[in-house]
């Protein structure tokens, strides 16, 4: 319905406003839906001078770890067909580094900023957490969990439903600030793993992580990046990410913040209706970074054109199951396998 | 999809990122073309000798090849509000720049990283470029003639065919080339030409391939005295965002990683692990 209030003065103004932390006393009500994600927008001030970064609904830190890390050796990243991998092995001031650096900055910044946090223990994710709790200027955590588990002998925690709800219930309880964890398509089972850490506390899941991908260098005889594998992001992996995105919307009913290859407005409505109530922009700010800005006025457009009065009217409409109350696991599974 | 991005403001100024238009088109050095586009007006005057852009390499509706480009900036005419870099078709990116012609649009991100410092009391100034690697360094040239230095510029080639002509430099610069088949120049490496004229030059400034920079070291470090001549390198790196977010591009400095876009692509000969 479009209200008389959006009609007033003859601009109508479409309702974009999401909150991400519905279910958390400090929420985190962002003014649009669009979201630069980890690793692609640095701490924000890289891009100052390029968009208008207090119009983005937030923005995602880069990956801040427990002691400072100088990252993996060269090269780190290299293109492939619609994409690129990388592997920057979390290059960052560690947590304390981080804290005296950035937040200050932020404090003044009208945009939330949301700090990604990511560890090889389960006390040191709850430690970063506690420290960030009462930061100025830190609007939320997303917990990446796509890292190796030391203590179960390297084995990434977003691949295992115990482990991934053992960090962020560790999270849970350190920290009163919005919760969102970030989902790694690794998983055999991504409804599994999202079902257990909305179990645990999350007040929001976002996917997808980057897919674990290789390139060779065949004059070399050797894989191009010095890590030899590395993250696959861009283009190339959307439609996994629609459905990821799709299948984990039915299964939780906390919200679902969606990326992988969006580029443009398409690509954003996409995740909208399989049911992602914001979205990130990963990659595509590399190459397109005025697009961030471009794609918020563009939805605004879309969302008049069709006189469509809020955004969350559109959030899962080419998903029945949408936050089906009734839906079970073996069923959404039945329907991803063609059965 | 979404359109082309126009040149915007925003409250903290011009957009590094913004839309040129071709204005000229010129192949030299064999298979490379100068490229010349409009920018901004502030941009064009603030773009110093060592600066990239990083442009899009495809058309807006194409998610391939999905990253920026980065090219040296190889001159700027304030006047005329134009940027030209200097473009080698050896990728699927740069050829498909290489076709585009007078009148095509170029989505732009720049002038981006740091530039070539010129000490205030270097007097002669020694240039060592391979292939593209003309590109800063004629610019260079043409700043520091401008301030009356002396500047000899060596460029290497595979034949004569892929030099620079004379007459793309400034008449006061002493142009000397070599080439690995003899047909111009010395024949050999641009390296070879280094040793005689380490000991003239206050500043020596280089920019090509990684094995043109080794051999350029031994020599300098085999013909100096002390530590001059300093020798600055523009480096280049495979690079995604050009803006220091990523940490895609990093170069081993003695002080740690080191982004090329943002503290490079100028790196001191003496400050990079060897």
């Amino acid at each position: 319905m479009v209200t008389e209030e959006q009609q007033s003065g003859g601009q109508w103004v479409p309702d974009f406003t999401v909150d991400l932390a519905p279910d958390n006393p400090r929420e985190l009500v962002l003014r649009n839906p669009v979201i630069p994600a980890s690793g692609c927008f640095g701490y924000g001030i890289e891009y100052s001078g390029i968009v208008d970064v207090q119009r983005l609904g937030a923005f995602v830190s880069k990956g801040i770890t427990p002691a400072p890390r100088s990252g993996n050796p060269m090269p780190r990243i290299t293109e492939t067909p619609s994409g690129m991998l990388n592997a920057i092995g979390l290059q960052n001031p560690g947590i304390r580094g981080f804290i005296r650096k950035y937040p200050p900055i932020w404090e003044s910044w009208r945009v939330p900023a949301i700090v990604n946090i990511s560890a090889e223990a389960v006390e040191d994710y709850a430690t970063m957490a506690r420290m960030l709790d009462d930061v100025p200027g830190v609007a939320a955590l997303e917990v990446n969990i796509s890292c190796p588990n030391i203590s179960a002998g390297g084995y990434c925690f977003g691949w295992d439903p115990v482990m991934s709800s053992e960090v962020t219930r560790a999270v849970r309880e350190a920290t009163t600030l919005p919760v969102i964890v970030k989902l790694s398509p690794g998983a055999v089972d991504v409804i599994e793993i999202a079902q257990a850490v909305e179990d645990a506390g999350a007040d929001a899941v976002s996917l997808i992580n980057t897919l674990v991908g290789m390139s060779i260098d065949t004059r070399a005889r050797k894989p191009v990046l010095a890590n030899n594998t590395g993250g696959l992001s861009g283009p190339a992996v959307k439609p996994v990410a629609v459905r990821m995105v799709y299948q984990v919307a039915q299964a939780v009913r906390i919200p679902v913040i969606g990326m992988g290859g969006i580029s443009g407005l398409a690509d954003a409505l996409e995740f909208f209706m399989a049911g992602a109530s914001a979205i990130q922009v990963g990659t595509a700010v590399f190459s397109e970074p005025g697009m961030l800005i471009r794609l918020i006025d563009d939805l605004g457009e879309w969302l008049r054109a069709n006189r469509i009065a809020s955004l969350s009217d559109i959030v899962g409409v080419a998903n029945p199951r949408f936050h089906s109350t009734t839906v079970r696991h073996s069923e959404i599974v039945a329907e991803m396998v063609g059965q | 999809m979404t359109e082309l991005a126009s040149p915007t403001q925003h409250p903290t100024g011009w957009s590094r990122e913004f839309i040129g238009e071709i204005t000229a088109t010129e192949p030299v050095m064999g298979d490379s073309v100068l490229v010349t586009f409009t920018s901004p007006p502030q941009l064009a005057a603030s773009c110093r000798a060592g600066q990239f852009v990083e442009l899009l390499c495809r058309t807006p509706q194409s998610s391939d090849p999905l990253l920026r480009r980065p090219f040296s900036v190889y001159a700027t005419n304030p006047a005329r509000q134009e940027l030209t870099i200097l473009v080698r078709p050896f990728g699927r990116g740069s050829a498909w720049l290489v076709e585009q012609p007078v009148g095509a649009i170029l989505d732009v991100l720049g002038p981006l990283g740091n530039t070539f410092t010129v000490a205030p009391k270097s007097k002669n100034l020694l240039m060592v470029a391979g292939g593209v690697g003309a590109a800063p360094l004629l610019m260079l040239a043409n700043e520091a003639v401008a301030k009356g230095m002396n500047v000899t510029y060596l460029l290497g080639a595979m034949n004569a065919g892929g030099l620079l002509a004379p007459g793309h430099l400034p008449g006061e610069v002493e142009y000397i080339v070599a080439t690995i088949d003899g047909s111009a120049g010395r024949q050999g490496f641009v390296t070879d030409l280094v040793p005689e004229y380490v000991q003239w030059a206050d500043q020596v400034f280089a920019c090509g391939p990684e094995p043109m920079f080794r051999s350029l070291r031994r020599e300098v470090l085999a013909n100096r005295f002390a530590a001059k001549p300093t020798v600055q390198m523009s480096v280049e790196r495979t690079m995604a965002c050009g803006v220091g977010a990523c940490l895609g591009c990093m170069v081993e400095t003695r002080r740690g990683m080191r982004t090329s876009c943002v503290e490079g692509p100028v790196f001191e000969m003496d400050e990079l692990a060897w």
